[in-house]
């Protein structure tokens, strides 16, 4: 069974980016395992030129190594991925790399109609930076829009049509995960322009 | 024209944040330039809004009073910093500050990209419902290589890059003044109430504010410290007596209007009849309305609602008192250590005795033709190469046209529009 980190890309205490991940966790429990990682109380990235990382970094770059996936449900806030996501994608490339080649999904919810889809495509060319370099699976944007009315009192999405949707994606992302393993062939070389994308020269 | 600086990154060091600062320096005689930092403020998190913080009221503060801004951006994994982000964000949660602001984009970086990506996320950013900010369109200026580029002294090094970005910032000037056209209906500030019926936490209630003894009454209510009581400021130990004295010694008139539009105090250096303001003791305690005629209403209303709102830090108007003064009355807002608007401080000062000082220390001369007398003297300063304080030429330079500039046009009879007081707010 695939374990999967499922990263709340919000640091609100309510949030239905938590709802989908939660949901998501239950209804595909038989599939994969998907622990919820919060990326609540991160001290603000500032480029510390001290060698050493938050304790609470590297305890979630070592689980997302661990992994075999990662799903990153963002919010939107003013057209874009919340500082907080961003926050924690900056302190998560920071002479370490745990995003190199992992595969990523990518979902979101939003409030209104539009479902973050701007946020998900600033996040997708975010993760496409050469110190995250992740393996974002193409093709498969995933919008929960109107997201307060969406889940039941036991949290599972009403709409059959979405849940057929998500079905579909998801049992794609874990054929993907597959093929990701596939795909090493740069790996070493990605880590490595990952490494050599040195911070200690950029100030 | 004040243009505000946001440094984009939370880094102790930044080449976005010299980038500005060269700006700063190599402009200051084009626009006042104030930089602000992103660094230190809190993480922006819906569930625990601190918009009402100090350090987020203070900006907020800053933003609206300023004509335009201009954002340096680092570029960290192709988008913008979390700092920046965080900082945008508080600033259309609860409040709208950049809402309609000129915008300009300009950013730092090590590699030849010069933060390309990131201005781009930057600009769907800003354009974005909650924030609305008016950016101004192409003028890219993208800073590659960025540890080459600047010498000792914090200079550009490159000359087409210097005239680049000094072009650019000209186009922004001039966006700045056709954005402020796009915005015919101007902004409906709250009514100002000239009559004090409100309140606030400093008011003292149920004393008739129109009484000529209103200090005895109220004092019979609070019973206030004075004589040789201790009172402790920031930043001293002293007795009232001696805060009278001081206040007293100062080469100007001093007069307090708290934020409910209450006079509540003055300085009573001499005789009413042979002060500027002739005010009177029995007038204090006075709703301000009762201290301008009638017709003087729409305007007195008009300046405090603009202080208020922050829109201006202070209006001056000089009030002529014969040959050989040059009188101003200064209307200076008083903000709380929150931020907070707490009322007006005017105070009423005769520049003509400084100006004539300073020609004398000096042995400058006013000279040109129509120009008014003071700002000749600057003009003259501009050109002065031998100087023995270039500090004090640029200050001049700096300040003096300002104020004296900004006084000379309200010489003209003040009409309660909005475009004589907006012509305030572009010399301040």
């Amino acid at each position: 069974m695939k374990k999967l980190i499922g990263i709340v890309g919000t640091n609100s205490a309510t949030s239905t980016n938590r709802q989908l991940l939660q949901c998501m966790q239950h209804h595909f429990q038989k599939d994969a395992t998907i622990e919820l990682m919060e990326i609540q109380n991160l001290p603000m990235f500032n480029k510390p030129t001290a060698d050493k990382l938050p304790d609470i970094i590297t305890e979630m770059a070592a689980k997302i190594e661990a992994a075999d996936g990662v799903i990153i449900s963002t919010a939107e806030y003013d057209h874009s991925a919340p500082a907080a996501l961003i926050n924690a994608l900056d302190w998560l490339s920071y002479g370490i790399y745990p995003f190199v080649d992992k595969p990523v999904m990518v979902t979101g919810a939003s409030y209104g109609a539009l479902g973050s889809s701007r946020a998900q495509a600033q996040l997708r060319q975010v993760l496409d930076a050469p110190e995250l370099h992740a393996m974002i699976m193409p093709s498969s944007e995933f919008l929960l829009g109107n997201s307060l009315s969406a889940f039941t009192e036991d949290g599972a999405l009403k709409d059959t049509d979405i849940i057929e949707k998500l079905d579909g994606i998801f049992a794609d992302f874990l054929v993907f995960v597959d093929i990701a393993q596939q795909l090493k062939n740069a790996h070493d070389a990605n880590k490595k322009a990952a490494a050599d994308f040195d911070w200690d020269k950029i100030r | 024209m004040k243009l505000l600086g946001i440094v984009g990154s939370a880094a102790e060091e930044s080449y976005n944040r010299q980038l500005l600062q060269y700006i700063e320096k190599e402009f200051a005689n084009q626009f006042d330039f104030e930089l602000i930092e992103v660094k230190d403020l809190p993480m922006f998190d819906e569930s625990n809004d601190q918009t009402q913080s100090v350090a987020i009221q203070n900006l907020n503060r800053k933003i609206l009073k300023a004509d335009g801004v201009i954002i340096a951006t680092p570029e960290h994994n192709h988008t913008v910093t979390p700092a920046l982000k965080s900082l945008i964000e508080w600033l259309s949660f609860k409040i709208h500050p950049l809402a309609t602001k000129p915008v300009m984009i300009v950013g730092a970086s090590f590699y030849d990209q010069g933060t390309s990506r990131a201005q781009l996320h930057l600009r769907q950013i800003l354009d974005s419902p909650g924030v609305n900010a008016i950016v101004m369109p192409g003028n890219e200026f993208l800073l590659g290589n960025v540890k080459k580029a600047f010498d000792e002294f914090g200079n550009l090094k490159d000359e087409k890059t210097r005239a680049f970005l000094q072009s650019n910032l000209q186009k922004f000037l001039k966006f700045i003044s056709v954005v402020s056209k796009l915005d015919d209906a101007p902004e409906q500030l709250p009514d100002e109430d000239l009559q004090a019926k409100g309140s606030v936490a400093t008011t003292i209630p149920d004393v008739n504010m129109s009484s000529d003894h209103w200090v005895e009454e109220a004092a019979a209510k609070v019973h206030p410290v004075k004589g040789d009581t201790y009172v402790q400021l920031d930043h001293g130990i002293l007795t009232v007596n001696q805060i009278d004295e001081l206040l007293k010694s100062m080469p100007f008139e001093i007069t307090l209007v708290d934020g409910n539009n209450q006079f509540l105090y003055f300085n009573h250096t001499s005789e009413s009849a042979s002060m500027f303001a002739h005010r009177k003791p029995e007038q204090v305690g006075n709703p301000i309305g009762d201290c301008h005629p009638a017709r003087a209403y729409n305007h007195v209303k008009q300046v405090i609602s603009m202080l208020r709102a922050g829109k201006l830090d202070v209006f001056r108007m000089p009030v002529p008192h014969g040959p050989g003064k040059y009188v101003v009355h200064n209307y200076q807002a008083l903000h709380d250590t929150e931020g907070n608007y707490a009322g007006i401080n005017e105070y009423i000062l005769d520049f003509q005795p400084i100006i004539d000082w300073y020609l004398k220390k000096t042995g400058k001369e006013l000279t040109g033709g129509n120009v008014d007398a003071v700002s000749g003297a600057s003009k003259k300063d501009n050109t002065e190469k031998t100087d023995a304080v270039p500090g004090a030429s640029k200050k001049v330079s700096r300040q003096q046209p300002d104020a004296i500039s900004g006084a000379s046009e309200k010489a003209a009879p003040v009409k309660p529009d909005v475009d004589a007081v907006s012509g305030a707010s572009k010399k301040d």
